[in-house]
């Protein structure tokens, strides 16, 4: 938003993806410049959960490059380790590990990947946590939390990492409509910080304030990228038209 | 506002029939009449079954011959003129045990919890009890029974050495654990040529001893293996996981007998005739192989269950594949297969009866032996095996009892 470095931090040029034989990617050409917020809309199937999945390499992509943060996305895995230090994500199903508690959930990943030590990372985690609201909940384990409390516990568990990008996939598709809000304030103070987002989302609201940019998925290809006015008041694309009249109405 | 809205529904008291002897009678046994008819009529078996029991544990059963049986139902022939000639080597197996209640002590002063505090007291309690059975003195000297009443002090002992010193952490502990087992080994085997401590062959161990040193070992290997070749039948290399697929699939299906036969029979042909050769180290490798293949099937259950956004999440995380294995799934596996893992080292434990068939003398053998072998107690039989069930049972309720416990620490179901 406020950022003025202009540099490119993701760039995907002609990536496909095929999952057996069906062609779940056909083609995805993107930048993402360092600060921006990315929403990506696109009906069920229509490959943009894949899409952000192939940027920290959870999917493979088959043809095309991805080259996140200067490196490129093949088979090293070195590179792959290097990408994935710097780029966090939240799941739809918040993923956060049942077996540790809160705080242990956060520090996982600093101490064990970064070499953090326990207080520094635990410092960091309450940072984190008082952020996004519930520093009380850190000795608590996952289950004892609401879906709202879980999803924010994942958020501050990627940010742990220092990530210079953030990907969340359909973050607040599976809470119940009260808790929504609560994971959309973090997302949108987040974004406010000047930090690189990717947005799988529904949440139109959320991108209509928050998004640099808009991008539309359809069978496996982008069929729209616009601003966020440009893109829900005058939609291009037919397909665009009909998925925006579906999820407004 | 608040006059104008209706009150809020006061909570009311349950009804009567949900709360109290009565209501919980009313709700589980006679809440209908064919409910009511099958308490009255299991009861009823119940009773007559109990009351069988106890008349012939207490007025009919001659329990003279367990106290026949003695320390051979213990250590089987470890301590008989054949076994050690010239020598008394009772206190061989008697120093063995209190290094295990002193480690139990251990374990207890490192949880500090009620649950590890009664297993230790209970160990060293029953140990040292054995001191006061009324054998006479020629039976069962001073020396034998000072020693076993040392296992008060060596629970007290273990317990203070884990709180204030320190080796009092659990990965030193585990290992003390492993090398207590060695010496325990080496202790009971000897040094041959010595006069002080003469070796006594692994043909003489016999009695619970046996069966607790197979079931030790067994449980304590078997479970890594049997991690390994869980993991081992997951890898993406073909090479490893076909061995562990062979590995896994011969052991488990192939009866425990028939590998015990084999490895008497069929091992030493692969060895020089005067390689030496250990029937109890073969046994053990045998039943440790075979759990393991058991417990790998397990575990494998276990990492299956795991949603696959856990190891997508800690891979996302940056953590390295084995970081995310052992620090994500393993733990999260193991616990939700525990119940699973348990039974097997029942059964394990069960299972080392087997070993009779090689002619090792465990403590079913013992009994049975001893039956044979002296006529005026045939009739005794069913004493000698109703109390060698009860010794199972205790070993085997004990470890349902620690899992148990162990789930409820870990919060299995809950989180």
């Amino acid at each position: 938003m406020a950022n003025t470095k202009m540099e490119d931090i993701i760039i995907c040029r002609e990536v496909h993806k095929w999952f057996g034989s069906f062609h779940a990617l056909r083609g995805v050409s993107t930048r993402v410049k360092q600060g921006e917020v990315v929403v990506i809309l696109g009906p069920s199937g229509s490959g943009k959960s894949t899409f952000i999945r192939t940027i920290n390499r959870l999917e493979q992509h088959q043809r095309g490059d991805i080259i996140v943060n200067g490196v490129e996305l093949s088979g090293d895995v070195r590179n792959i380790d290097a990408v994935r230090r710097e780029v966090g994500m939240v799941f739809q199903s918040f993923n956060l590990f049942p077996h540790l508690t809160v705080m242990q959930n956060i520090t996982l990943a600093p101490t064990k990947v970064r070499k953090w030590t326990r207080d520094q990372a635990e410092a960091v985690a309450m940072e984190l946590l008082t952020r996004v609201g519930i520093p009380e909940q850190a000795g608590k384990f996952p289950a004892e939390l609401s879906g709202g409390q879980q999803q924010r516990v994942a958020i501050a568990r990627a940010l742990a990492m220092q990530p210079r990008i953030m990907l969340f996939d359909e973050p607040t598709s599976a809470l119940d409509p009260e808790m929504i809000r609560e994971v959309l304030d973090v997302m949108r103070e987040l974004a406010g910080s000047g930090m690189t987002m990717l947005a799988v989302s529904h949440e139109i609201g959320f991108a209509r304030e928050v998004a640099d940019r808009v991008i539309m998925f359809d069978e496996g290809v982008i069929i729209e990228e616009a601003t966020p006015d440009n893109f829900f008041n005058n939609p291009q694309h037919e397909r665009a038209q009909l998925f925006l009249s579906q999820i407004l109405s | 506002m608040a006059a104008q809205s209706a009150p809020a529904a006061e909570p009311l008291p349950p009804p009567r029939s949900e709360v109290g002897v009565i209501g919980w009678l009313h709700a589980n046994l006679f809440n209908t009449w064919y409910n009511g008819v099958l308490t009255v009529i299991s009861l009823a078996a119940l009773f007559l079954a109990l009351g069988f029991a106890l008349k012939w544990a207490f007025m009919s059963a001659d329990w003279i011959v367990v106290v026949k049986l003695g320390g051979r139902f213990i250590i089987g022939p470890y301590n008989t003129e054949v076994a050690c000639p010239g020598q008394n080597c009772f206190w061989r197996p008697q120093v063995s045990l209190l290094m295990v209640i002193f480690l139990t002590g251990m374990a207890w002063g490192l949880s500090g919890n009620r649950t590890a505090r009664n297993i230790a007291l209970l160990f060293a309690g029953v140990a040292s009890a054995f001191a006061f059975l009324p054998y006479s003195l020629e039976a069962m000297g001073w020396d034998v029974r000072l020693l076993l009443l040392a296992n008060l002090p060596a629970v007290a002992a273990g317990w203070a050495v884990s709180r204030y010193t320190p080796l009092g952490n659990g990965v030193r502990i585990a290992l003390l654990g492993g090398l207590v087992f060695l010496l325990i080994l080496a202790l009971l085997r000897g040094l041959p040529g010595t006069p002080w401590l003469p070796s006594v062959s692994v043909i003489y161990w016999g009695g619970l001893m046996l069966n607790l040193i197979l079931a030790v070992s067994g449980i304590t290997l078997s479970l890594p293996i049997g991690i390994a070749l869980a993991l081992g039948r997951r890898s993406e290399l073909p090479v490893v996981k076909a061995l562990c697929v062979a590995f896994i699939e011969v052991f488990r299906g192939v009866p425990l007998i028939t590998l015990l036969f084999m490895s008497q029979v069929l091992v030493p042909l692969a060895f020089p005739e005067d390689f030496p050769q250990n029937s109890l180290f073969r046994a053990g490798v045998v039943i440790t192989l075979f759990s393991s293949a058991y417990m790998a099937e397990n575990v494998r259950g276990g990492l299956q269950s795991l949603h696959f956004g856990q190891a997508e999440a800690a891979r996302a995380l940056g953590l390295a594949g084995w970081q995310t294995t052992l620090l994500i799934s393993l733990p999260q596996a193991l616990r939700n297969v525990i119940p699973a893992i348990v039974g097997q080292f029942i059964g394990l434990f069960k299972d080392t009866s087997l070993v009779y068939i090689i002619g090792m003398l465990d403590m079913v053998a013992i009994g049975r032996t001893f039956i044979q072998g002296n006529p005026e107690f045939l009739v005794n039989a069913r004493e000698t095996f109703v109390f060698l069930a009860l010794v199972f049972w205790i070993f085997t309720y004990g470890m349902s009892y620690i899992s148990g416990k162990v789930e409820e620490h870990l919060g299995v179901g809950q989180r």
